[in-house]
């Protein structure tokens, strides 16, 4: 909320809004990618927070759900491609609980663009890169998450 | 004299009989209860005490939750060797209540050898709320089934008004694919053909078809009337699964406690996640909702999503995986971005 000067509030300046995304990257695979980009000096938007979790497996859809409810205007979660899981099977097993977590928030009238996965290998920068891009621009367009957030 | 008539004769035999040779320790089934339309789950344990075993339109109460509280694992070394050995239990189930006991036994929460499951084919059962609604202004007495299955009722001027069966059983009921048990030791009644899933599909396709933000306007107002009191959860066989609920948790506190509408919404939302794939639709959060909220709406989606996705119904074989316990290598993943 920005304070205006006779006092009132108003909403975010849809002017200066820049979309938050929180991203849960795997650490094996994902978190190398995002590091590649890095060190090969791909430019990419810089409105993501990365979390890293050790496999895409582990990423509850609670945390999914809290991070909108704490103000993230979206949220991006990447593992390793399937058959690349460094534990074998977590991102099968995460990829079952994606969908249908998906379709839920679709269903319950949340923008399917604000909940988003992907596969990202470690050799992959690029494709991060752009991954990113494509996040950032659709969240702009949706502009601010007014939903889950809780309000104080 | 009516069908539920002659099983509840039937259901006392077989109680008795179990209980006097000593098969079973515990009989759960129901009782008559003090107001009309509702009955009482009872715990019995001689076999003189039978004749209190009920059988009526409506015996809702989904009985499979107790199980887990009675084969609850020892929580630890000492424990385990204090603790009596578990219980064989007998039990009334109808179609809804034997798929929580089949999910409960995939998951291994309950052991099936030391269960004797008395089905029973489930012609609908009444939902109370609709039946008092239905008789308006009058003050029901009692109430009883006709030869025909309706439900008759006596008010309060001694006058007897029947009510139409198919319109005042629970809305669970009305979509129930499978209302005669399936997996059973004893099954009493004429077996009952199961609701076309046709019906459940188009109630989800009509929520669909409304916009984004009507969807999420209605999920709003209806949330908005949650006083979380966490019926929904408590009356939910299958629910409740986790060692220590996610939703009691204080370190960190994932979901708040209180009814701020963002919490509200992630309870229910978390809820009808975790029910993916195990819920059996047997309608006992909506019943045990005090506010009347129809949860369901978000259950229903969930389920035909497993089904569509995954081609699984909960509680219908006891051989199958849980498809969240489980994983393809051609699962869909048309939901993910590509750049």
């Amino acid at each position: 909320m920005i304070q205006t000067q006779s006092g009132q509030e108003t909403g975010p300046a849809k002017r200066d809004w820049e979309p938050k995304i929180v991203a849960f990257l795997c650490n094996w695979c994902s978190y190398a990618g995002a590091d590649l980009a890095g060190v090969s000096r791909i430019q990419y938007p810089h409105n993501i927070r990365v979390i890293r979790v050790p496999c895409s497996g582990r990423v509850n859809p609670v945390f999914l759900l809290r991070a909108l409810q704490n103000g993230a205007d979206g949220v991006l979660v990447s593992g390793c491609h399937p058959g690349d899981c460094h534990y074998i099977s977590g991102n099968l097993v995460a990829r079952r609980k994606f969908a249908l977590l998906k379709e839920l928030l679709q269903y319950a009238g949340i923008e399917p663009e604000r909940v988003q996965f992907t596969w990202v290998s470690a050799s992959e920068g690029g494709r991060f890169a752009a991954i990113v891009e494509k996040v950032v621009e659709e969240v702009r367009r949706l502009g601010p998450n007014d939903k889950l957030v809780k309000k104080l | 004299m009516s069908a539920s008539h002659e099983i509840e004769t039937r259901l006392r035999e077989t109680a008795e009989k179990l209980l006097r040779e000593k098969r079973v320790d515990l009989f759960l089934g129901y009782e008559k209860a003090s107001l009309p339309f509702r009955t009482t789950p009872l715990f019995l344990t001689s076999p003189e005490e039978v004749k209190r075993l009920a059988w009526n339109p409506f015996c809702t109460t989904n009985l499979a939750v107790y199980l887990p509280r009675l084969f609850k694992p020892p929580a630890d070394a000492r424990e385990a060797k204090t603790a009596p050995p578990p219980p064989t239990v007998g039990l009334v189930l109808k179609g809804c209540d034997t798929r929580s006991v089949v999910a409960l036994i995939q998951e291994r929460r309950v052991p099936r050898e030391k269960l004797m499951l008395v089905g029973v084919a489930c012609p609908g059962m009444v939902d109370w709320r609709k039946a008092e609604r239905a008789l308006r202004e009058h003050e029901p007495l009692g109430a009883g089934e006709d030869a025909q299955g309706n439900i008759h009722v006596v008010v309060e001027d001694g006058t007897e008004l029947t009510l139409r069966r198919e319109e005042i059983v629970a809305d669970a009921c009305l979509e129930c694919r499978s209302p005669t048990p399936s997996i059973h030791d004893a099954l009493l009644g004429t077996p009952v053909e199961g609701k076309d899933p046709e019906a459940a599909r188009q109630q989800t396709a009509a929520f669909e078809a409304k916009p984004l933000s009507a969807r999420w306007a209605h999920l709003q107002e209806t949330f908005s009337r949650c006083i979380r009191c966490n019926a929904c959860r408590q009356a939910c066989p299958v629910c409740s699964c986790c060692k220590e609920c996610l939703l009691d948790q204080t370190r960190p506190r994932w979901v708040g406690a209180g009814t701020d509408i963002s919490d509200v919404t992630i309870y229910h939302l978390v809820r009808a996640f975790h029910m993916a794939g195990r819920c059996t639709d047997c309608g006992a959060c909506a019943r045990a909702c005090p506010m009347g909220i129809d949860t369901r709406l978000l259950a229903r989606k969930v389920n035909q999503e497993v089904e569509d996705l995954y081609g699984y119904r909960p509680g219908e074989a006891l051989d199958a995986k849980p498809p969240l316990a489980d994983f393809a290598a051609d699962d869909s993943q048309d939901f993910l971005t590509e750049p």
